[in-house]
């Protein structure tokens, strides 16, 4: 029984941990992007899950023809499986759906530099970022 | 067996080996004919396991012509000059001589179908071999020596047809001319006797010794093609791909196998990641000259699959696009664009959600299974 009981344990204070780290990467990934915000924009206060949500279903067409906004691929609901325009499947874009998502700086950071240019045909601002990843961890 | 011997009645001509041998030749023939000429890639098992069975039928009635009864042997066939004038003679003038098993044009016939239908056999495996890479020969023999096999196992399909064609019509005509029984006769094995009857020299069958011939061919042959087919084909893709390629071009789509386009294409591909396709694919520059050299290394001219063969061909409107390549048009002609674009594929270059062997670059037609939902 005793045994047991610190199995218990050990399990809660893993998944404690687990779950911490998760949301720790991706408000590390906030706070980085947080502070490129201020630093480009002295006017900056906090990242908005309305911009970002915005940002996610805005018909651009300025950037490729094929891409004209992020829902072309991820589909307008963040929650569902998205797919590209070579018929490769996309996993989810929010948090909720996908814990996967925002946990690699390397990695969001060269999804949004060629995703950003293929939707909008320029960079995203670090503002625009922090507010996209905002609003998929409220989904 | 011993069923297979002609007994003591004199009107009993085709002996059961010879019938069961005839109904299954047309059934398999029948069957490799209709796959081969008319059916869809995927079925070429079923084409494959005809022709295998018309294999085994045509090596035992080789035996049978050696060792069966009286009609069913070669040595009865009247196959000599003047045999042959007298029929062809007899033809002309309307009033031929009776013969009771095979008459002279009607032997030729005979022979000529096995010829033919052997040479069937004989080139198939070799185009399996080249064109397919599976098979006994598959690690000997090359695409190009498949490919001018496969035109020749074509003809030889054109030449058996016509051949069944002149079959049927040559008893169509002695059914009408004086042999009114002959269908019959190759369902029950007799014929009505004539005192005019060519006569043919009386055999006996030697259905155990003929049955052991039969059943050491088959072992062997059997594990020959089992011991040659187990052999790695010839300069075939065998083993994963790069992690690395497979990761960072697997995201967005398939991780196309280097086989499958040349090298010139491999370079022009990776010069234009900014615009790759339409979408923006750059890669860091380290990244990206690794994967280069991967898929240049790997490219098509290395190797001897149909794939890498035939998709080096490159459509002038759009040079870099493997679904633009006219192979690739060739070969999904009929398919509608629905199923490209339903949700279960996705879109034309999503080649694993029909061909389960994509990775491989293989193709193998039996491993093409469109899925259902792709059609609602």
């Amino acid at each position: 029984m005793k045994t047991d009981r610190h199995l218990i344990l050990i399990i809660v204070l893993a998944c404690t941990l687990a779950l911490a780290t998760a949301g720790e990467s991706a408000q590390s990934l906030l706070d980085f992007y947080a502070n490129e915000a201020k630093a480009s924009d002295p006017g900056f206060s906090r990242f908005s899950a309305e911009r970002g949500e915005h940002l996610f279903k805005t018909n651009f067409s300025t950037g490729k023809p094929d891409t004209p906004s992020c829902t072309t691929c991820h589909t307008t609901d963040p929650r569902k499986t998205g797919q590209t325009r070579a018929g490769k499947d996309i996993e989810p874009m929010a948090a909720s759906a996908n814990s996967k998502r925002y946990s690699e700086q390397a990695k969001t950071e060269k999804w949004f530099g060629r995703n950003c240019n293929n939707v909008l045909g320029r960079e995203c601002t670090a503002t625009e970022k922090g507010d996209f990843i905002t609003f998929m961890l409220a989904q | 067996m011993a069923n297979c011997a002609a007994g003591a009645d004199v009107t009993r001509v085709w002996d059961l080996c010879v019938r069961v041998f005839h109904w299954l030749m047309v059934a398999t023939v029948a069957t490799a004919l209709v796959t081969g000429l008319s059916g869809p890639r995927n079925v070429l098992n079923i084409h494959i396991a005809a022709g295998a069975a018309i294999g085994g039928l045509v090596a035992f009635r080789m035996l049978w012509g050696l060792m069966g009864s009286t009609y069913a042997r070669f040595s009865s066939f009247p196959v000599h000059f003047t045999a042959i004038n007298a029929d062809l003679a007899g033809f002309v003038a309307g009033r031929r001589p009776r013969y009771r098993g095979h008459n002279p044009l009607g032997s030729l016939m005979v022979l000529a179908l096995l010829a033919v239908i052997f040479l069937s056999v004989m080139t198939g495996v070799v185009t399996l071999g080249g064109v397919d890479k599976q098979g006994p020969l598959a690690f000997v023999t090359s695409y190009n020596v498949g490919k001018a096999t496969q035109r020749l196992h074509q003809a030889l399909a054109y030449g058996l047809l016509a051949l069944i064609g002149g079959h049927l019509l040559g008893v169509a005509y002695e059914s009408v001319h004086g042999q009114p029984d002959l269908i019959r006769a190759m369902l029950t094995g007799k014929k009505a006797a004539s005192a005019a009857d060519h006569p043919a020299r009386p055999a006996k069958a030697k259905p155990l010794l003929a049955g052991l011939c039969v059943l050491i061919l088959l072992v062997g042959a059997i594990r020959l093609i089992v011991t040659l087919s187990a052999r790695p084909a010839l300069s075939v893709p065998a083993g994963p791909l790069d992690p690395t390629y497979a990761q960072e071009c697997g995201s967005c789509h398939m991780a196309y196998p280097p086989s499958l386009a040349p090298s010139p294409r491999w370079i022009a591909i990776m010069d234009g990641l900014p615009n790759h396709f339409g979408e923006d694919a750059t890669l860091e520059p380290g990244l990206m000259s690794r994967i280069r050299a991967y898929l240049t290394m790997n490219a098509a001219e290395k190797w001897d699959t149909r794939a890498a063969h035939e998709l080096q061909g490159s459509n002038p409107l759009d040079p870099l696009r493997l679904t633009a390549t006219p192979f690739w048009i060739r070969m999904h002609q009929g398919i509608p664009e629905s199923v490209f674009k339903s949700r279960a594929v996705g879109a034309k270059g999503a080649c694993e959600k029909c061909h389960s062997d994509a990775s491989t670059g293989r193709f193998d037609p039996q491993d093409i299974h469109i899925p259902e939902r792709a059609f609602q």
